[in-house]
């Protein structure tokens, strides 16, 4: 008999005995349901925290913060490094012939939550004459856009979810007074959590006097290299130039880092709680099916087929716990409305991380089948034989 | 204790089960140590507070407030004191090796003796470019007493144009328990002198002292009154109020109990489901001691006992264990990210023996059942 049907018959054979040992393997189930029940609810909130990071932003788009930053917070670029930046070569040109580039502002203000009407604080950005044009997925969805120089803000629909008072009409406290929501926009991305309002009125209102960060385009995305040295080169500026999309898919990666390390250390701690239960298990179930095993053997089955069909066995109901923990988890969480500081999106459980968890679960089973699959490939036919 | 050694024999009767049973429970209640230590470590941190601080920060973190500030707040009757501080953020060599300096003046010391050991601030007052810091952030930049560092800060430039901050190491002091990351002090008035004149005169924060605790959160209001229509409006919370509220939106304790939870119920099913395998086992052993007169209650301590050694061994084992790694939390995090260390209280530890013994009696539930209608020529028989 070849080696790869005896491991089919045997394996049957153990599946068809499930049922009797029902109780015993659901501990190897309900382990491996816990495990990747809480590993993929955890993971569902950075991977959808990176996600809206990495979609976030016209993928032409270049960002120009200064050296060494590592978030728009910390970056500073004074009005004489801006206007340089602004004008230099490779940028795209609007229509009326202007550059493609608009200097921004970040910062937060205190606002109260909807849930619970506790202040919390939300994000501020800016946009200056091509904020618009620099985010081709910028529409309004009430009201209007605001007036440039005048004390006026625009929300994104999820702020606008998220914090209490913000219906186009409601005002808003800045430092010098009540500024109106004139309008609520969409973007589909990050931007959908924050405030909008014009760069150079909200600069003065914070007793601010220099930008964030520089947004341009650039005329064609085989200019990025020559761009970035031109500005490198330039003795006069100390600034780091960054596609958007890598600059933004860092910092969701930086967010995530601290949490993966919690979260994978929780889940690693659980896997080795279910690995033991898994050991036990299979353990049991090779001492109880001794005699079964030496009939096999003396049949002419070999060790092999036999050792390897306990380990098959072990990860068919790893893999099963762990695909009831992935439902468990992708029901609760994907898609959910989630947030993270001051960062909105939606949580996901992606394909890639229940895939995760399938390896997780053979790791598992492999690592807690090994040793009762070995003592069932080692048995004797006579001692199993008069096992019990 | 007479039937110690009837417990021991059923203990080793399979070492091997026995001994996995035990590192389970292990590894449970050493995650169960870390999320509970976690929740009491926040306990710790909102009961140590102290009700008599007001910290005023500038409501709008970009406006900053002027030092005059300072002074108003400390006419306000019921406010004994007050210190002054601003923040300088920035990285020491390579972008990812982030450090802050809080700068701040004389009085801090005074307000904050449980911060930074008076001594300590002492360091900074006569020397202008001299930090003290705790052992965390010596360890987080390999840094002694006397080493010279310097801080590069993207966002804060000095009056010459430059972004580099040198400063001096005057001290390192032990890390405080629970104090959640690095911390290092230098002097208000060498931040102040070094900035651009436009910028001088500027702070980010006022810690003044109350006089008497239970006027504090009415103080902290009427200071942000004062302040409401100037061009800096101030947030005045008193420090038991911020760490009462925790952090923000995301319920940090009921996601830890919930973490603690999934990991007991799976020990649950684990525990119990290899104390039915070692009665259904040795039933006819039972059945033998019935008919020595071994009463049935006699025969559920028996049952109880075996499970419950491995249970109570493991979580003691499992707390120990968490205590130890909670020890070394901070080596294996990211650095800066301000979540404190679990801590292992006396509460946490009654806590695990109450789980274990619980663990005990639910896993010990069905196989005692079946021990009651135990038939016990059947068993005999059966297993003759």
């Amino acid at each position: 008999m070849n080696a790869m049907r005896q491991l089919g018959i045997v394996s049957l054979l153990n599946f068809r005995n499930l049922r009797r040992r029902f109780w015993q393997s659901l501990v190897i189930v309900a382990g491996m349901t816990c495990v990747s029940g809480v590993l993929l609810s955890l993971l569902s909130v950075t991977e959808g925290m990176q996600q809206a990071y990495r979609s976030t932003g016209d993928p032409r788009s270049v960002i120009i913060v200064s050296h060494g930053s590592l978030r728009e917070d910390n970056s500073s670029i004074p009005r004489d490094q801006a206007r340089i930046i602004m004008n230099a070569q490779g940028i795209a040109k609007a229509l009326d012939g202007s550059p493609l580039a608009d200097s921004g502002f970040v910062t937060g203000i205190p606002v109260p939550l909807k849930a619970n009407g506790a202040t919390s604080y939300a994000r501020l950005t800016t946009f200056s004459k091509m904020g618009v044009a620099l985010r081709p997925t910028f529409h309004l969805v009430a009201g209007r856009m605001f007036r440039p120089g005048t004390h006026e803000l625009i929300v994104g629909s999820l702020a606008q979810s998220k914090f209490k008072g913000m219906g186009v009409g409601d005002k808003v406290t800045m430092p010098n007074g009540q500024w109106p929501i004139v309008g609520i926009f969409t973007t589909g991305d990050l931007l959908d959590g924050v405030l909008v309002g014009d760069t150079e009125t909200v600069l003065p209102a914070m007793r601010h006097n220099s930008y964030n960060t520089v947004i341009v385009r650039l005329a064609s995305p085989g200019a990025f290299p020559a761009f970035r040295t031109a500005l490198a080169e330039n003795p006069v500026l100390t600034v780091d130039v960054m596609r958007l999309s890598d600059w933004n898919t860092r910092i969701g990666a930086d967010s995530a880092a601290f949490f993966h390390v919690l979260i994978y250390g929780v889940s690693i701690i659980l896997a080795i709680g279910a690995l033991f239960g898994c050991f036990n298990t299979m353990y049991a179930a090779v001492e109880s099916r001794g005699r079964e095993i030496a009939t096999l053997r003396a049949l002419g089955y070999g060790s092999f087929a036999v050792a390897l069909s306990v380990i098959l066995e072990a990860s068919a109901l790893s893999i099963a716990g762990s695909l009831i923990g992935a439902l468990i988890a992708w029901t609760l969480y994907d898609g959910v409305q989630g947030g993270m500081g001051w960062d909105f999106f939606k949580l996901t459980v992606s394909p890639a991380m229940i895939g995760m968890a399938i390896i997780w679960a053979i790791a598992v089973s492999i690592l807690g089948g090994l040793l009762p699959s070995l003592r069932a490939a080692r048995w004797t036919v006579a001692d199993a034989l008069r096992a019990r | 204790m007479k039937y110690f050694p009837l417990i021991l024999a059923a203990l080793r009767r399979k070492p091997i089960r026995t001994g996995v049973t035990f590192l389970s429970v292990t590894a449970a209640f050493t995650l169960f140590g870390l999320m509970i230590g976690l929740n009491a470590t926040m306990d710790l941190l909102e009961q140590r507070a102290h009700a008599d601080r007001i910290w005023t920060l500038a409501r709008f973190e970009t406006t900053g407030m002027p030092v005059t500030v300072a002074r108003q707040i400390a006419k306000l009757p019921g406010i004994k004191k007050n210190s002054v501080m601003t923040y300088l953020q920035g990285y020491v060599g390579d972008p990812k090796n982030r450090a802050g300096v809080l700068f701040f003046d004389d009085q801090y010391g005074n307000i904050f003796p449980d911060q930074v050991p008076p001594q300590q601030a002492d360091l900074i007052r006569h020397d202008r470019t001299a930090v003290v810091m705790n052992r965390m952030a010596a360890d987080a930049l390999h840094k002694k007493v006397g080493d010279r560092f310097t801080i590069i800060s993207p966002q804060t430039n000095r009056a010459d144009g430059s972004k580099n901050w040198p400063l001096t190491i005057a001290g390192i002091y032990d890390d405080i328990p629970q104090f959640p990351g690095p911390m290092i002090s230098g002097n208000y008035e060498y931040f102040d002198k070094s900035v651009p004149l436009a910028e001088q005169g500027k702070i980010n924060e006022v810690d003044s002292l109350a006089a008497d605790p239970a006027q504090a959160p009415a103080l902290a209001e009427r200071i942000d009154k004062l302040f409401a229509n100037s061009g800096t409006p101030t947030r005045s919370q008193t420090e038991k109020q911020i760490y009462s509220q925790g952090f923000g939106d995301l319920d940090v304790e009921a996601l830890t109990r919930k973490i603690a939870l999934i990991g007991l119920l799976m020990l649950v099913l684990l525990t119990a489901n290899v104390i039915a395998q070692s009665v259904r086992e040795r039933l006819a052993e039972f059945a033998t001691l019935r008919t020595f007169g071994f009463s049935n209650a006699k025969l559920v301590g028996l049952v109880m006992a075996e499970a419950g050694f491995p249970c109570l061994l493991g979580a003691m084992c499992g707390i120990a264990l968490a205590w130890w790694l909670a020890l070394h939390l901070a080596a294996v995090m990211p650095p800066g990210t301000g979540i404190p260390a679990p801590t292992m209280t006396f509460a946490v530890f009654l806590w695990a023996l109450a789980c274990a013994c619980g663990l005990t009696l639910a896993s010990t539930a069905l196989p005692i059942a079946r021990l009651n209608r135990l038939d016990i020529a059947a068993a005999l028989s059966r297993y003759a």
